[in-house]
């Protein structure tokens, strides 16, 4: 007997799936250079804003969207392994896939605002570091996309294994927000499966998201004015 | 006599140094002229791209047949053999495989070459639109050779 629950909220799902855009987005952009450099350069920023949200939303979310609810203990882990978990949000693999995902992509972002690309683009707040410090996080930022393809294809991987083996499908929960699931499991978590998706978490957590993407762009440099030697140039030197 | 032995060899060393030069004379030229580039690149970005309300066309005019004359000023003389370990103004991130690569590094060095000197011609004009289309495109050739040639950081 399997009853249809909600389970995943809608700022949850639009965060998934805004992500998933931005990020193959932003790979084209950075594949194809040229002008498109800067896009890559505000699509980073839109991906900041998303990543601040998804740790805020950890907090304040519904259920399942909690850090708590779902965060990969050692005896859930074991227990999952053993077959012994029983629950209806992110397994504890599962669990352990999102931090990694979330952990990897605050790092590309981390270091994308301090990278340049040696011919004519510098992230937000490239003028806090030497060109030197610039460029090792450039080359971090090379390599920790390569990290973030290999989870990227083992998150595609999971979803395909989790489909023609265990028989669950995991795309149309993200895309509907509701699950199917034995009316015993519902029970134990019934009241709660999407509580908390309250007016105000959402929007603090909206604030503070746009709040720090305006910090690195534009408020720092307000702050701590950094202006770059092109912007103070003489226009007409005299030589 | 060995005076005219010693002048024999110094100018003989002098000429060739200035024909092909020891590889680290190569590295460290050829690193001036895309640092050159890159100020003159930096230059029509903020005016052009970051903040145009400062675009002064005689300033971008001059940045782009700065960046045009390095183009064309045979930049292909400073790769020699070998010099794809050294040490310039910093060591070289020239890959090994330059040297086996050279037509398809002809191709997109010629496609820098031809997309700088259009910007010159664009730039002339004035046109901030313009210039900031084949900006652009400059941006990207620049990007071609990089990938085929240089090693990531």
């Amino acid at each position: 007997m399997k009853v249809t629950i909600h389970i995943w909220d809608l700022p949850l799902r639009l965060f998934h799936w805004l992500l998933a855009i931005a990020v193959a987005a932003a790979y084209i952009t950075a594949k194809i250079g040229g002008a498109l450099i800067d896009w890559h350069g505000r699509i980073g920023l839109f991906i900041l804003g998303l990543l601040v949200f998804r740790i805020l939303w950890g907090f304040v979310g519904s259920t399942h969207a909690r850090f708590l609810t779902f965060f990969p203990t050692l005896p859930r882990l074991i227990a999952y392994l053993k077959g012994r978990w029983q629950g209806i949000g992110h397994n504890p693999l599962g669990a352990l896939s999102v931090f990694a995902l979330l952990a990897v992509l605050a790092a590309q972002v981390g270091t994308g605002l301090f990278a340049n690309d040696d011919i004519a683009f510098v992230g937000p707040l490239f003028n806090f570091v030497d060109k030197s410090v610039s460029d090792r996080l450039t080359g971090l930022h090379n390599t920790i996309f390569d990290l973030l393809l290999a989870f990227i294809v083992l998150h595609i991987v999971a979803i395909i294994f989790y489909r023609w083996v265990k028989k669950t499908n995991l795309v149309v929960p993200m895309l509907t927000g509701k699950k199917q699931v034995p009316k015993t499991l519902a029970a134990s978590v019934a009241g709660r499966t999407v509580s908390g998706v309250g007016a105000v978490g959402l929007i603090l957590s909206l604030i503070i998201s746009c709040t720090v993407v305006w910090g690195v762009t534009g408020g720092i440099a307000y702050l701590h004015p950094a202006e770059t030697y092109q912007q103070t140039a003489q226009a007409d030197p005299g030589f | 006599m060995n005076r005219k032995i010693a002048l024999t060899l110094l100018l003989t060393a002098s000429t060739t140094a200035a024909i092909a030069g020891p590889i680290e004379e190569q590295i460290r030229f050829r690193q001036s002229a895309y640092s050159f580039a890159a100020w003159n690149v930096g230059k029509i970005k903020s005016q052009v791209v970051d903040h145009p309300e400062t675009f002064n066309k005689d300033a971008v005019a001059a940045a782009a047949n700065a960046i045009a004359a390095v183009a064309n000023s045979g930049l292909g003389a400073l790769y020699g053999e070998g010099t794809d370990k050294g040490v310039g103004w910093k060591q070289t991130r020239l890959k090994p495989e330059f040297f086996q690569k050279k037509a398809e590094v002809t191709v997109a060095a010629n496609t820098f070459n031809e997309a700088a000197n259009e910007l010159a011609k664009v730039a002339a004009t004035g046109d901030i639109n313009a210039i900031k289309v084949q900006f652009g495109k400059v941006g990207e050739s620049c990007k071609g050779c990089h990938d085929l040639t240089r090693i990531k950081e």
